[in-house]
């Protein structure tokens, strides 16, 4: 069963010297539970296709179908709800809130949801156990290690169970260890149920993930 | 956690920011708090002097106006006339001339001399001896309160001999001068600090002016307190529309719409001025902090955070920092005012009690609904800027850019 399908999408980005594709007519199913890497070379478009399959951009032409649910239909409020619980976002630069401790960076989407106090706090404290910074729970981003930062930005894409985690570049930004340490946490992540999309250049990253893409001027080749 | 605690924390996070935009608005709002009280200080001022005396009506001849007077034909029938309305609870007729003041044939100097009916008390305050006596209980024929300074430059005390002369306008020689005793050392509340002031019974004024029965050019009356002033100006009209007829709320109205319009109006465009500098500063400050932001706030909205939300958080920074200075503003406007007051009443030709400054919570109250809307007004900008962020494109930027 998929959780979210892009059917021969295309987006286009106007430019005053005409209009970039940064894809043309691109098609990718995930199921749920499936553990899918895109990669590819810059700009080929990988960023574009991840933020349509993430609700945050739409396409020129084609379809987007989260859950079955038609993207496009749906009001920016509806779509907003669906980030919210339905898919977990992992940035290449973590955007973490500075001025929030790791556990309550992790509450913040589950006060959102509006979760209960205990169970956003007993929620929380599984996440870091989760992603073994139990003993980080009060400390800032700025106390934390690159590493520390990236796995407390995927307890708070988990925050709210959703179906989907997408990543982009979750390790552009990591040592090749600390990498491995997040990659670590992504197949727990895929072991429990959750779909993972992710997109990177790291091949040892890539080469954990169940299905591999790779693009090529806004076209899958494979 | 809730906008307002988002809001607290990157308050505190961005400290410096958020202290010197503290401290901007908070000097830009005493300035507004002091314009406000400024606005209607001097007005309210001179309401609370003209009530003080205890006489919430006056009564001037056909071509006076309160503050240049002529004398009121039979203004003793008229007193009398006066007391019999019932609408009517008390009368004092007053004169003033010009006249000198000699001590054991020393130069004279220049006074004031206000003659009135009203004894044991009135419109000043004994600092030394006692208040005018009721003229019947007295042997002496003249009594006299003497201002502080006046009596400080003539070296009188109570008990001294003053010999005063009426240099009546237009008049070159003074009349002849009489020997008053002073009983009091007083100050004027409506004499102006640098007036040289003496007062003294209606009798004694008239011996002074050489006169069998001097007429009184003011007379101020109380109202009986369930009918009201409006009711007895009325009255008093009826019995004699000869006259000009003023309540208190009527000499500060004329005083509102004379003059003072011009006050408000220079009040109010600088009070403009002042509130566009702290939006300004507000707003300048939240839009830079906004652009750094917009990596994490396009990361909130990607993880489903709602718009609202963050435009709440918005609306919350710029309302602690609006806020922050707004309330500050309040105790260093008054310490402001103060020091300004004090400055102004140095002008010559005040009277001692009026105020330009003076505290009202109306201005309190339009001060605070002032700085609430500026803090709106400044969040606008940004709040708009965060509501039509392009999510993905915004992400993409802040990695690649
Ligand atoms: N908002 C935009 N405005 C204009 N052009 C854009 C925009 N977003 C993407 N593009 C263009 O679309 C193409 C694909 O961009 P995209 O960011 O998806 O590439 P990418 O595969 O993620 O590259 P990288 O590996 O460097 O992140 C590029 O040519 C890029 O310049
Ligand atoms: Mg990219």
């Amino acid at each position: 069963m998929p959780v979210v399908e892009a059917r021969r999408v295309t987006r286009l980005f106007p430019m005053a010297a005409g209009p970039i594709a940064a894809l043309r007519d691109v098609s990718l199913r995930v199921d749920a539970g499936e553990y899918v890497a895109i990669s590819g070379p810059s700009g080929c478009g990988k960023s574009t296709l991840l933020h349509l399959v993430g609700c945050v951009d739409q396409p020129t032409s084609g379809e987007i179908l989260f859950e079955d649910r038609d993207v496009a239909v749906l009001s920016e409020a509806e779509r907003s709800r669906i980030r919210l619980m339905r898919i977990g976002f992992v940035f290449q630069r973590f955007f973490l809130l500075p001025m929030l401790t790791a556990r309550e960076n992790i509450e913040l989407p589950q006060a959102e949801a509006g979760a209960a106090a205990a169970d956003r706090r007993a929620r929380t404290r599984e996440l870091l156990e989760y992603v073994g910074l139990a003993d980080r729970a009060d400390h800032l981003p700025s106390q934390l290690s690159g590493g520390e930062m990236q796995r407390v930005a995927i307890a708070r894409a988990l925050a709210n169970r959703p179906a989907l985690l997408v990543a982009d570049e979750p390790t552009g930004e990591l040592d090749e260890q600390t990498g491995e340490q997040v990659a670590d946490v992504f197949d727990r992540v895929h072991a429990d149920g959750t779909a993972i999309l992710v997109v990177t250049h790291n091949p040892a990253l890539a080469a954990r993930a169940s299905r591999r893409v790779t693009m090529k001027s806004g076209s899958l080749v494979s | 956690m809730t906008s307002l605690g988002l809001a607290w924390r990157s308050t505190k996070r961005y400290r410096v920011r958020a202290v010197l935009a503290v401290i901007g608005v908070a000097i830009i709002g005493a300035l507004l708090f002091d314009m406000l009280l400024l606005s209607r200080g001097l007005l309210d001022s001179f309401a609370d002097l003209l009530s003080s005396s205890g006489f919430d009506i006056r009564i001037v001849g056909s071509e006076g106006v309160p503050i240049v007077r002529f004398p009121i034909d039979g203004s003793t029938r008229l007193a009398a006339d006066l007391r019999a309305l019932p609408e009517v609870r008390d009368v004092v007729l007053i004169r003033v001339e010009r006249a000198t003041a000699q001590v054991n044939g020393r130069t004279p100097r220049d006074v004031t001399l206000v003659g009135t009916t009203q004894t044991g008390g009135g419109p000043w305050t004994i600092v030394k001896g006692t208040n005018l006596p009721s003229a019947s209980s007295s042997s002496d024929r003249c009594l006299m309160l003497i201002a502080r300074r006046l009596a400080a430059a003539l070296g009188v005390v109570p008990g001294s001999v003053v010999d005063l002369s009426v240099r009546p306008a237009g008049i070159a020689s003074a009349l002849p001068a009489i020997a008053c005793r002073a009983v009091g050392v007083v100050n004027f509340a409506f004499a102006a600090t640098d007036e040289d002031s003496v007062a003294t019974t209606m009798i004694a004024l008239q011996d002074a002016l050489g006169l069998q029965a001097a007429d009184a050019d003011l007379v101020l009356v109380a109202s009986r307190p369930a009918v009201g002033s409006a009711a007895a100006v009325r009255a008093i009209e009826r019995l004699r529309p000869d006259l000009r007829v003023y309540s208190n709320e009527d000499v500060i109205a004329q005083f509102n719409q004379n003059g003072f319009a011009y006050f408000r109006q220079i009040s109010l465009v600088l009070s403009a001025l002042t509130m566009t500098f702290a939006f300004l500063l507000v707003a300048t400050l939240l839009t830079v902090s906004v652009n750094q932001r917009l990596g994490e706030i396009a990361a909130l909205r990607a993880l489903g955070i709602r718009r609202a939300r963050i435009a709440s958080m918005l609306l919350w920074e710029s309302a602690l920092l609006v806020g922050g200075g707004g309330l500050l503003a309040l105790p260093l406007g008054g310490l402001l005012a103060l020091a300004l007051d004090h400055i102004l009443r140095q002008m010559p030709g005040l009277p001692e009690r009026l105020h330009f400054f003076v505290f009202n919570w109306r201005a309190v109250t339009t001060h605070l609904v002032v700085f609430g809307m500026t803090a709106a007004a400044a969040a606008a900008y940004p709040v708009w800027l965060t509501a039509r962020l392009p999510i993905a494109e915004t992400l993409r930027r802040e990695v690649v850019g």
